[in-house]
């Protein structure tokens, strides 16, 4: 057989196993792929982002013409809506006031300063088997690894891999991601973990733990990666399968997410925490 | 350089670009956000209907094929290698049928495609289980094939459209 056709009919074969040994690579960590993934990233986020934004309206107008049928009735809905947030409106501001002055009172340190960062999503390329997406806001908008990431609702992944001008997304729902998290209301610590589907299970619950369904889960800060007190979700089901949480924000609809640097102390995520000195709280 | 061979070169930079360009189209319609059924981002196999009918019109270059699944892998937060696997595959599987294929009609083709796109739902489906260690959804997965097979013959339009210009032949199955 001439050396060209079995060239030709070894070459599938050739990639195919290339394929795997690069998979196996990767999953092993020996593969530095992250900085070619960033830089693939970088250089396509311009177009994705030039073709994401008449898609998305082109979609919206399908589903706003679908709509219109409910405006008189929507109209009704947010006019109850806006009554009742009004008076909500008001009793934060008291709240908020009240909050201030209790914190001067005790000379309570604040929270550090968030900084935010608005893109909107230019790529959920992951499909069925990765749940993230793609932002076209980098390094050199100070977008930072880890980082939360909110939709308007509340918390919907972190910053796993940034790039100099675009930055992909972990979604909580992703079967990697694992977030810290607290129940409200009961100060019980747990994980949030991601599976792939549209809720997420709350694992490392203590026992008789008296979960509810209808109680919010927000980030408890531990491990120093997310801020804490974001809110993630909210408790929809309870039993002896496990208790299941369904993210604020719809994941399969997201059109401009919030990055959020928050000045967080670096010591806290390498655990690295020096004893306080003696001025400290004096 | 005489105009016959300047116009022949600008011929086949056009028609190369065009190719190019489709390939671009795709590589778009598999990242963009959007969401065509109520399973969230569950979308149909577009690269590999490019791949599939290209290979039964032509033999296209693995290499490329495999470059083409590699971007793709490293666009949408997958392990490398795995739609590159994929593709690769599906072009071999495809290549070998091609006489086979070539004279049939289109349902057969269709049908052909809806084979090679369950295969790859599968392999994607194990490969993902065993690099994650736990059992993958299945739901997520047959849906994505259905739609890939549904989709297909409208797919096909503008692909047949790009190869007869490319190819320079009117007709293709």
């Amino acid at each position: 057989m001439p050396l060209k056709t079995v060239t030709v009919r070894a070459t599938p074969a050739v990639l195919v196993f290339l394929s795997l040994s690069l998979m196996i690579l990767y999953r092993a960590h020996t593969l530095p792929v992250q900085r070619l993934r960033t830089a693939v990233m970088d250089v396509t986020a311009p177009a994705l982002s030039a073709v994401a934004a008449p898609i998305q309206s082109f979609v919206s107008n399908i589903s706003g013409v679908a709509s219109l049928q409910n405006l008189k009735a929507e109209n009704v809905r947010l006019k109850a809506d806006n009554a009742r947030l009004q008076k909500w409106y008001e009793a934060a501001l008291e709240l908020k006031a009240e909050n201030e002055s209790f914190r001067q009172l005790l000379n309570v340190k604040a929270d550090p300063a968030m900084s935010f960062v608005t893109a909107r999503v230019v790529s959920d390329a992951g499909g069925a088997f990765v749940k993230s997406v793609l932002l076209p806001v980098g390094a050199r908008d100070h977008v930072q690894m880890d980082s939360a990431v909110m939709s308007g609702q509340g918390l919907i992944g972190r910053v796993v891999e940034v790039g100099a001008a675009a930055s992909r997304v972990l979604l909580i729902t992703d079967l990697n991601s694992d977030i810290p998290v607290i129940v409200q209301g009961t100060r019980i610590r747990a994980i949030l973990a991601g599976e792939n589907g549209d809720l997420m299970r709350l694992e490392r619950l203590p026992p008789d733990s008296g979960m509810t369904v209808g109680t919010q889960v927000v980030t408890s800060g531990d491990g120093g990666q997310l801020p804490a007190g974001l809110p993630v979700g909210t408790i929809v089901s309870v039993s002896a399968k496990g208790v299941w949480v369904k993210p604020l924000s719809n994941l399969n609809r997201l059109v401009y997410v919030q990055v959020v640097n928050a000045a967080l102390n670096p010591a806290l995520a390498t655990g690295d925490i020096a004893p306080a000195s003696q001025s400290d709280g004096q | 350089m005489d105009s016959e061979f300047r116009t022949q070169l600008l011929g086949t930079v056009g028609r190369w670009s065009l190719v190019l360009a489709l390939v671009l189209a795709l590589l778009l319609l598999s990242a963009v956000p959007f969401s065509i059924t109520g399973f969230g981002d569950v979308r149909p196999f577009f690269a590999l209907m490019a791949v599939y009918y290209w290979s039964i019109l032509a033999s296209a270059p693995p290499v490329g094929v495999f470059a083409f699944g590699l971007v793709l892998d490293l666009l949408s937060g997958y392990p490398p290698g795995m739609n590159a696997l994929v593709l690769v595959a599906a072009q071999a599987m495809t290549a070998h049928q091609r006489k086979f294929l070539l004279g049939q009609s289109f349902l057969v083709i269709w049908a052909g495609f809806a084979v090679v796109a369950f295969c790859a739902g599968s392999v994607q489906w194990v490969l993902f289980s065993l690099l994650n260690l736990t059992v993958m959804a299945v739901l997520p997965v047959l849906i994505a094939v259905a739609l890939s097979a549904l989709m297909f013959p409208l797919c096909v339009l503008p692909l047949a459209a790009v190869y007869r210009v490319v190819a320079d032949r009117p007709e293709t199955p």
